[in-house]
């Protein structure tokens, strides 16, 4: 009893002793509780209910015509869409946004992430062009661009250049709590060694991006981590490096694993016949 | 003087005395006139009926008249008529008249097979409309002694010509039992030679088909304990795939009445809650503790399937 009269007297003083706060709305209130609940899932990585939730917000926003949140909760969606694998719906989405604010930095980053996912590396290298003249030379947005730069160079097969990307995206976000990107940007690096012959050193950089997506528990990029590290074991078979074929499967098979664990479709037959191609001796030419 | 004042007033005494008598004997004949006119039935309302029979025997004056065993009345006339019938004349309690329907007859029945007769009145199966007074009504007789005597040995004569026929065919010498037996003498004698060549085929092929009775003997051992497990099984699992089907019966049954009101119960309380907990939040001094929801950001993620670490 005593412990209740304290409660409410904690919570009485406290009341009295805030400032009052600005009342929203309630429909405006609506449309930012679905955002926030949005968000709150996206983070989670249910990416199904999160689209849900801001394909809500989005509509309740544009229905008391406030085109920033719609536009913000716009961006959110394509996220999730790309999230899930669909570049395509993304884009759709994006080209609405680049009409009503072409110099939003964030919706032109989006932009060329679907471009990239869709294998239009041409039309991403413009959208980033743009984005990097839109972008200060201390944009919060630097290192994502960097990233998606490093990306659209990996994809050309200026791995020299990827590598230079990455590096620079990782440098910028040593003084950022981006743990995501880090890991992004770190992949990447891994990946541009590897498209550059530099087994050892890429290895270094996957496991930097493993460590990372571990901590964050984000199952198909810690698959994508392994099979990223057993193509470098793979590399390794080359210059004859001792272990490396175990090491490869056991990479492969680590990367299978999680994707049966996680139910990851798309990871799963790539895992297979990367064991498959292993016990075939098939290994990769310079 | 005083002495005939004496007398006087015992002269009166005595006529007083007189009157009284005799008037008291008066009153206790009227009223054992009255009792004996009870009685008799000499007051009762009777309705009368007749009837008409061929004979009058077991007939008489008098006799009580029934209805299911009830005595309600008795016969008060037996005359004959010039047709030689006998018209007979009886009367009913009139309390007991509503019984008596218009298609009442009247049956002459014995107590027992030799008891004394009585008239038995039967309604008829219409019961809407009475018997009128002096109304006729049908007659009969139940079968008597004589008359079940008379049906007996109806019955038994075609019987006895029967015993007669049968036992005269069977005394004939050539169609009856003699020669019957004389022919089944033969055919058994047939018979045993038959018998005599089929155990010789029989003994023939006896060895295979013992061989035959063999093998069949030890598939049936085999299938006799297949049988025996599976009789050992079956019922166990029989009771236990009841008890699934029963559990998953009731079970079915319970949620088929539960579940739905379960889900909207749920439903109801799920918005009962957001709406307490949203009210909860805008009311004073929660609300000014409670952040409304702003602008949420998402933490950039240039790559959130990680595909640019291979094949891109």
């Amino acid at each position: 009893m005593r412990a209740e009269w304290l409660f409410a007297s904690i919570i009485f003083l406290g009341a009295c002793g805030s400032t009052p706060k600005p009342v929203d709305p309630p429909r405006l209130k609506a449309a930012l509780e679905a955002e926030s609940d949005g968000a709150k899932r996206y983070r989670r990585g249910d990416y199904v209910v999160a689209e849900r939730r801001f394909a809500d917000a989005m509509r309740q926003f544009a229905s008391i015509d406030d085109s920033i949140g719609s536009t913000r909760n716009r961006l959110h969606l394509a996220r999730t869409h790309l999230a899930q694998g669909r570049a395509e719906a993304a884009l759709d989405l994006l080209g609405a946004v680049s009409e009503d604010a072409a110099g939003d930095i964030d919706a032109l980053l989006l932009r060329s992430q679907a471009l990239l996912a869709l294998a239009h590396r041409s039309q991403a290298e413009l959208v980033l062009a743009t984005a990097e003249r839109s972008c200060a030379a201390k944009c919060p947005q630097l290192p994502s661009l960097k990233i998606l730069q490093a990306r659209a160079a990996l994809a050309d097969g200026r791995a020299a250049e990827a590598r230079g990307f990455a590096e620079t995206a990782i440098t910028l976000l040593g003084e950022k709590d981006q743990s995501a990107e880090a890991a992004n940007a770190w992949r990447l690096t891994a990946a541009a060694r590897l498209a550059a012959g530099d087994a050892a050193g890429g290895l270094t950089s996957a496991h930097a991006a493993l460590d990372i997506d571990r901590r964050l528990a984000l199952p198909e990029k810690i698959a994508r981590d392994w099979l990223l590290i057993g193509d470098l074991h793979r590399h390794a078979m080359r210059n004859q490096v001792p272990g490396a074929a175990g090491e490869a499967a056991a990479a492969y098979s680590r990367a299978l694993d999680v994707a049966h664990a996680a139910g990851l479709a798309e990871i799963t037959p790539l895992a297979k016949q990367a064991l498959l191609d292993l016990g075939d001796g098939k290994i990769p030419v310079k | 003087m005083s002495l005939l004042t004496q007398y006087d007033a015992d002269a009166r005494s005595v006529r007083r005395a007189t009157r009284r008598f005799l008037l008291i004997a008066v009153l206790l004949a009227l009223a054992l006139i009255a009792a004996i006119f009870v009685r008799q039935g000499l007051l009762r309302q009777t309705v009368s009926f007749s009837f008409v029979a061929d004979s009058a025997q077991d007939i008489a004056k008098g006799q009580a008249v029934r209805i299911a065993g009830f005595r309600v009345g008795a016969v008060t006339e037996v005359s004959l008529r010039d047709d030689g019938s006998v018209a007979v004349n009886l009367e009913v309690d009139a309390d007991h008249a509503r019984f008596v329907t218009h298609d009442a007859r009247i049956e002459l029945r014995k107590e027992g097979l030799v008891g004394s007769p009585t008239l038995e009145i039967v309604p008829g199966p219409d019961k809407t409309r009475l018997a009128s007074a002096q109304a006729r009504l049908a007659f009969s007789r139940a079968d008597g002694l004589g008359a079940l005597a008379n049906q007996v040995r109806d019955e038994f004569i075609p019987i006895l010509k029967d015993i007669k026929a049968i036992t005269g065919a069977l005394a004939d010498p050539q169609k009856g039992l003699p020669g019957t037996l004389a022919q089944i003498r033969a055919s058994s004698e047939a018979l045993n030679t038959l018998l005599a060549n089929g155990n010789r085929q029989v003994d023939g092929i006896g060895g295979t088909a013992i061989r035959v009775l063999g093998k069949a003997e030890e598939d049936l051992k085999h299938l006799g304990q297949t049988m025996e497990a599976v009789n050992q099984r079956l019922p166990g699992m029989l009771d236990r795939t009841q008890q699934v089907l029963n559990h998953v019966e009731k079970i079915t049954a319970e949620a088929e009445t539960s579940v739905p009101p379960v889900l909207r119960d749920g439903s109801a309380v799920a918005a009962d809650v957001r709406e307490i907990v949203s009210g909860a939040r805008q009311t004073w001094p929660i609300s000014s503790m409670v952040d409304a929801p702003g602008p949420s950001t998402l933490k950039p993620d240039s790559d959130p399937r990680g595909e640019a670490g291979r094949a891109r």
